[in-house]
């Protein structure tokens, strides 16, 4: 009967095609839309790295060193605040970084052309805490020394996608070699640096080593708060300049425990000293607490995400509207199959059949569109370009929706045509 | 094969009802070809939606075939009338898009009959009206006899007790009409139960009994040629106190 059913389903269509064409753009443009705005809030909202995202920290330390603190303890650390934390050998791994850019290009290349190429300038656990995928080479293995990891992205630019492992890089006038390439890496929200607005940015070009990057004087180029006057990164190991952010890895709750206790201690001894009138308030955020702190969901497209559910429901209604016109053309026919034998339940489920059709067929339509209207977004809204992702889970939402959409579009047009008795259909 | 005892069709709407059928008895023994007659309005097509189950009625007591009708649910008068009613239509209700073949198969898809049981009924079916060499054409190309011809194939195909024809000739002309009158004849020969809804009163000397219905009601009946011993008993074939007329 399934076979049946779906012959007379596209003989409806054919009959019919500029209404079924309707129907379907009518219920793509709905569900496209909502879509594409799913895939927003799903990129936004997404865990980065669910296999472990339980077990990573973010640290915010209450030491700001005179009595104008904060309201909430700092998402940036000073330069010894961090170092106690690579000290502890409580956490599975940890890692302390700041962001900076530089220009880069292949030193042993004719070639003049520099790349702007942001920087990470971390410890080395930085690369186990976050998983980051290894392509060529290895991690570096110290917070010292005048080597880098490079990211996919810049491998191509620069290397066009060799293992590029014992190149020297030129940046900003320095020679660091390449001592590890990574895989490409996604990362949203990009969890590490989620603040000032940064979330959505893609993952860095180059990873650096701390001190090297300190020594070096590279910029800061995130925020960073002092209570004195410095002349740049190199000076800042033994002032009051806040700019690190701190990650650590801690495996259970015992951990967690005994990680606060060691800050908590931390803290109240600098307190003690004298070095700050502060509470001692020291909090541990995981991942996915630390990306909701940070409001990370714009609430805009949370607003237009819901108008956009609104919008499907009168795309439901105006198909539903058509699917009416189209079943009442198809009066007869039902109550000549009825009064031939087919039950109410037999015509029911050739209703179903067609609509189920029918969403499947605007479920393509509308993954398309939604295609379409990232790819719009991202090109007027460059923004958007890290979010405006159609994953393959957005894919099956996107098809569910359509059938979801095309059999509500149908459900009262059924019922109608179900509700004459048949020698009226035949009149 | 079918008995309606006391049948009552009342259709209402805010300011009227109009008594379709009222107090309608009838009794329709196996193998007998029933014309109905009357003029228009008076009720004739109601009785044949409710005698086909395509109509629900008020009140009264009617059972087809031994079974009574009334409280089955809708998927059980589905199956009553796939298995036991045929339906020849005035206007032949042929789907225009689906060849003859497929017209025919139409309610055999509902019965559950495999491809191969499918074939076999259409095929003879087809045969029995003359038209097995045109299974693959279209409704628009053949003439009106010939449609009404797959009409009566698609009524047969489902091997029913009791034919239920409205006005089978009414849009054919006479020649054609002709060919369609023999064709129900000698089906009813074969044993089949056929009530024929007509306008024609040639048509409805031809047959073993003629009712007319006036006013929903029936008003008089009556018997033109005999009809074999097993097939009626004049007893239990009236319907009222009305008396029998020979033509």
């Amino acid at each position: 009967m399934l076979n049946y059913n779906l012959k007379l389903a596209l003989i409806s269509f054919k009959r019919a095609p500029s209404l079924y064409f309707l129907v379907i753009l009518t219920l793509s443009i709905g569900v496209g839309l909502l879509c594409a705005n799913l895939a927003l809030v799903s990129s936004m909202a997404s865990d980065p790295i669910p296999e472990k995202s339980e077990k990573l920290f973010h640290i915010s330390m209450n030491t700001w060193p005179n009595d104008q603190p904060n309201e909430e303890p700092f998402h940036i650390l000073r330069y010894r605040d961090a170092m106690k934390i690579t000290e502890s050998d409580i956490p599975k791994h940890s890692a302390v970084f700041y962001e900076s850019g530089v220009y880069a290009r292949d030193a042993e290349s004719t070639n003049l052309k520099r790349f702007d190429s942001k920087v990470r300038a971390t410890t080395p656990g930085f690369f186990a805490l976050t998983n980051a995928p290894i392509a060529y080479g290895s991690a570096f293995s110290k917070s010292s020394g005048m080597e880098v990891v490079i990211g996919h992205e810049l491998n191509n630019k620069i290397f066009a996608g060799e293992n590029s492992v014992g190149k020297v890089l030129e940046l900003d006038g320095e020679l660091l070699m390449i001592v590890g390439v990574l895989k490409p890496w996604h990362l949203r929200p990009l969890f590490y640096h989620a603040t000032e607005g940064r979330a959505f940015n893609l993952t860095d070009d180059i990873f650096v080593p701390l001190e090297t990057a300190i020594d070096l004087g590279w910029s800061i180029h995130a925020r960073s708060s002092s209570t004195v006057s410095y002349k740049g990164v190199k000076f800042t190991r033994d002032r009051n300049v806040f700019y690190l952010q701190a990650w650590a890895e801690l495996e259970n709750q015992n951990k967690v425990t005994a990680f606060q206790q060691y800050l908590d201690n931390y803290s109240q001894s600098l307190k003690d000293a004298g070095e700050h009138p502060l509470d001692i308030r020291n909090e541990l955020s995981n991942v996915n607490d630390w990306l909701l702190e940070n409001d990370i969901v714009d609430q805009k497209v949370l607003a237009f995400t819901l108008a956009s559910v609104l919008f499907l429901c009168v795309c439901i209604f105006n198909a539903s509207s058509l699917l009416l016109s189209r079943f009442h053309a198809a009066k007869f026919e039902v109550g000549l199959r009825r009064a031939i034998g087919a039950s109410n339940r037999d015509m029911l489920l050739q209703g179903m059949t067609e609509s189920i059709l029918l969403g499947l067929f605007a479920g393509i339509a509308s993954l398309l569109l939604a295609w379409l209207f990232l790819k719009l977004s991202s090109e007027f809204l460059p923004d958007l370009a890290n979010l405006a992702v159609l994953e393959p889970k957005l894919l099956l939402v996107g098809i569910l929706l359509s059938l979801f959409t095309a059999i509500s579009s149908a459900l009262y047009p059924l019922y109608r045509a179900n509700r004459y008795t048949i020698s009226a259909e035949l009149k | 094969m079918l008995i309606m005892n006391n049948i009552a069709r009342i259709y209402r709407n805010e300011t009227i009802q109009t008594h379709a059928l009222r107090d309608f008895s009838l009794e329709v023994k196996a193998g007998e070809f029933i014309a109905v007659t009357g003029p228009s309005g008076s009720g004739k097509s109601t009785f044949l939606n409710v005698a086909g189950l395509l109509d629900t009625f008020d009140s009264g007591e009617y059972q087809l075939d031994g079974v009574s009708v009334q409280g089955l649910s809708d998927n059980q008068l589905s199956k009553l009338r796939n298995e036991k009613i045929g339906f020849i239509f005035q206007n032949y209700n042929l789907i225009p898009d689906y060849s003859i073949f497929d017209n025919v198969d139409m309610p055999l898809r509902y019965r559950g009959f495999n491809r191969a049981e499918r074939k076999r009924r259409v095929e003879k079916a087809l045969e029995k009206v003359g038209l097995a060499s045109r299974a693959s054409y279209l409704p628009s190309q053949l003439s009106g006899g010939q449609q009404q011809r797959v009409a009566i194939a698609r009524a047969l195909a489902g091997e029913p007790k009791i034919l239920l024809a409205d006005e089978p000739t009414g849009n054919l002309d006479s020649l054609m009409a002709r060919q369609v009158m023999e064709l129900l004849h000698s089906l009813n020969q074969e044993g089949t139960t056929i009530i024929m809804v007509t306008h024609d009163p040639d048509q409805a000397r031809e047959v073993s009994r003629n009712i007319q219905i006036i006013d929903g009601e029936i008003s008089d009946f009556r018997i033109y040629a005999p009809l074999q011993e097993n097939q009626l008993n004049d007893k239990e074939s009236h319907i009222s106190d009305k008396e029998a007329v020979d033509a």
